[in-house]
């Protein structure tokens, strides 16, 4: 059985009397990966900022390995890594001491920090760096000194923050392997990315965040089923019959009805496919499992900022 | 977090480390960050206080005779006791707030933001102590030279005298920090609040007002009684009421505004 590190329910936060986050419940265990996914706007950046303790929640309570985080903050705080999107680094000091720096704002203090700072430096491929400032790192070198600084006092949970954004496919690979081998170790891990294929692929668990609610969870598959249904039907901008089987598809209940660069992408179910099939065999369209993609436009849509 | 444990915190290690972080990065250039500011204060003392004392008859100070160069000594000391701490609270520590991040870094750790508000206030006054330090090596100089007339062992007491002082000045600097919208708006703090208040101060020249009112509103200025305070060490080896002026008026300041900047600096960062 695996054990659960982070537990929250019904974690609520307003601002202005608008409910940001709306009684939401979530688990990440040991060794496995939580991820959020939501549109711009969904509340997953509060959710993560009350989990580890920027924000205090308005109501809910937050559990790490049993205990409460509002009554244990200081003693739970010790065994959390946050690696926040913004790049919080020193670049006045060298890469090495960027770890020994943080390391020194826990107490119990780290185990000998010299040994597990070498560790981190040789394991995240810093080490040539070691006695030059992060100005000298590139994108995907800054983004895996924050990894490593995040966990340089041996966290039982770490939260990224969009751990990915603006690197390239290269750097997002290794970031990626960094991310599977800590979940490996045990770590648990909560993760927010716009990268759908990042989801999909790093997460055991998802939570879809929606304005403020969690709408669905559990195995990324088994969320893209619950929300969009079975396949995804993609009408070409060229295809005559374009608008009659959007409307078609509307008339028996698609909601999800999305254009992307011309071409209708369309969530249905079993049903609908056949029905589809039969009376459009002659139109051009394709059809697919749905992905993270199509649920995120989905998401995007109900929110009013996708069109 | 009541009032109490807030001011208490001053004493957290969580405080300290912030207090260390900021220790090491002046390390790592300390020749950039202590000489040039450094110098402003010398300069003063060639300019105003060399230059102005041949202009200058010797005058009455507690009843024994001095030149304007001693007089000013005194007030430069009281000068970088107040300016070093202020500018640093306000621009450093803005740099640190908003454009590096570093706030926000430290704030994922166990450290809390009334220990990052703590960790700045004492490095700020910190670093008021080694400016004040400079500052009175060049009095002590001068002293040498023959150009003031002070005792020198008393120029020892000067860097913790202003470290008192310098942790009122940089609470009340962190209460703007807190709130400017950006760095070009730290102008008003400077301009409109620190200079004028660093000249009306007996740093430059006494004042002493017959109105009740400005003589209680000079009571409580950190920076007029360090002014005193060192003039009194350095040329009669007595401080007079000042020491008891300066620690009053400086816990007066440091109070409220550790108060009110923790509040304000926790809206800013933390957004609650």
């Amino acid at each position: 059985m695996t054990t659960a590190i982070l537990e929250a329910r019904g974690l609520t936060k307003r601002y202005d009397g608008r409910a940001v986050v709306d009684q939401l419940d979530l688990t990440c265990t040991q060794g496995s990966v939580l991820g959020l996914l939501g549109a711009n706007g969904a509340g997953k950046t509060t959710t993560l900022r009350m989990l580890y303790g920027f924000v205090p929640p308005d109501a809910g309570v937050i559990n790490y390995a049993g205990r409460r985080f509002d009554q244990h903050r200081s003693e739970v705080k010790r065994g959390i890594g946050v690696c926040t999107q913004d790049d919080s680094l020193e670049y006045d000091l060298t890469v090495e001491q960027n770890l020994l720096v943080y390391a020194s704002y826990f107490r119990p203090r780290v185990d000998n920090l010299e040994r597990r700072v070498a560790e981190l430096l040789e394991r995240f491929g810093l080490a040539p760096y070691a006695r030059q400032s992060p100005q000298v790192l590139s994108g995907g070198f800054v983004r895996r000194l924050l990894i490593a600084r995040s966990i340089v006092h041996t966290p039982t949970i770490l939260f990224l923050d969009e751990p990915t954004t603006g690197l390239d496919p290269s750097a997002r690979l290794d970031v990626w392997e960094l991310i599977d081998s800590l979940r490996a170790e045990g770590l648990a891990i909560v993760l927010t990315t716009h990268y759908m294929d990042e989801a999909e692929r790093l997460s055991d668990d998802l939570l879809v965040i929606h304005e403020g609610r969690g709408i669905a969870r559990g195995e990324p598959h088994r969320v893209i089923d619950d929300v969009l249904g079975d396949h995804v039907v993609i009408v070409p901008r060229n295809e005559p019959a374009r608008e009659e089987i959007a409307a078609w598809l509307r008339s028996r209940g698609a909601h999800e009805v999305a254009t992307v660069l011309g071409e209708l992408r369309v969530p249905v179910s079993k049903e609908d496919l056949v029905a589809l099939t039969a009376r459009y065999a002659d139109a051009t369209w394709q059809v697919r499992p749905p992905n993270l993609d199509d649920l995120f436009i989905a998401l995007a849509r109900r929110n009013g900022r996708f069109e | 977090m009541s009032a109490l444990r807030l001011l208490l915190a001053a004493g957290d290690w969580r405080s300290w480390a912030v207090f260390r972080r900021n220790t090491l990065v002046f390390a790592r250039h300390w020749r950039t960050a202590v000489i040039p500011p450094a110098m402003e204060p010398v300069i003063f003392f060639l300019a105003f206080g060399l230059g102005f004392s041949g202009f200058i008859d010797d005058f009455a100070y507690r009843g024994i005779d001095i030149n304007y160069a001693t007089y000013v000594a005194a007030g430069l000391i009281a000068y970088t006791g107040f300016g070093t701490p202020y500018y640093e609270a306000l621009y450093s520590a803005y740099f640190r707030m908003f454009y590096q991040k570093t706030w926000d870094g430290i704030l994922s750790t166990q450290v809390e933001l009334p220990n990052v508000v703590w960790g700045e206030i004492l490095w700020a006054a910190a670093r008021g102590m080694v400016n004040i330090s400079i500052v009175a090596l060049t009095v002590a100089v001068f002293g040498a030279m023959g150009l003031v007339d002070v005792r020198p062992q008393f120029l020892l007491f000067m860097p913790f005298l202003g470290f008192i002082a310098g942790c009122a000045f940089a609470s009340f600097a962190l209460i703007f920090t807190a709130i400017v919208p950006a760095i070009d708006h730290m102008n008003y703090p400077v301009f409109l609040i620190g200079w004028p208040l660093s000249l009306v101060s007996n740093t430059f020249f006494p004042i002493e007002p017959e109105s009740p009112a400005l003589w209680a509103l000079m009571q409580l200025n950190p920076i007029y009684h360090l002014a005193e305070c060192a003039r009194g060490l350095l040329v009669l080896g007595d401080p007079g009421p000042h020491l008891l002026g300066l620690v009053g008026s400086s816990v007066i300041w440091l109070v409220p505004s550790t108060l009110l900047a923790v509040r304000l600096t926790r809206r800013r960062v933390l957004g609650h």
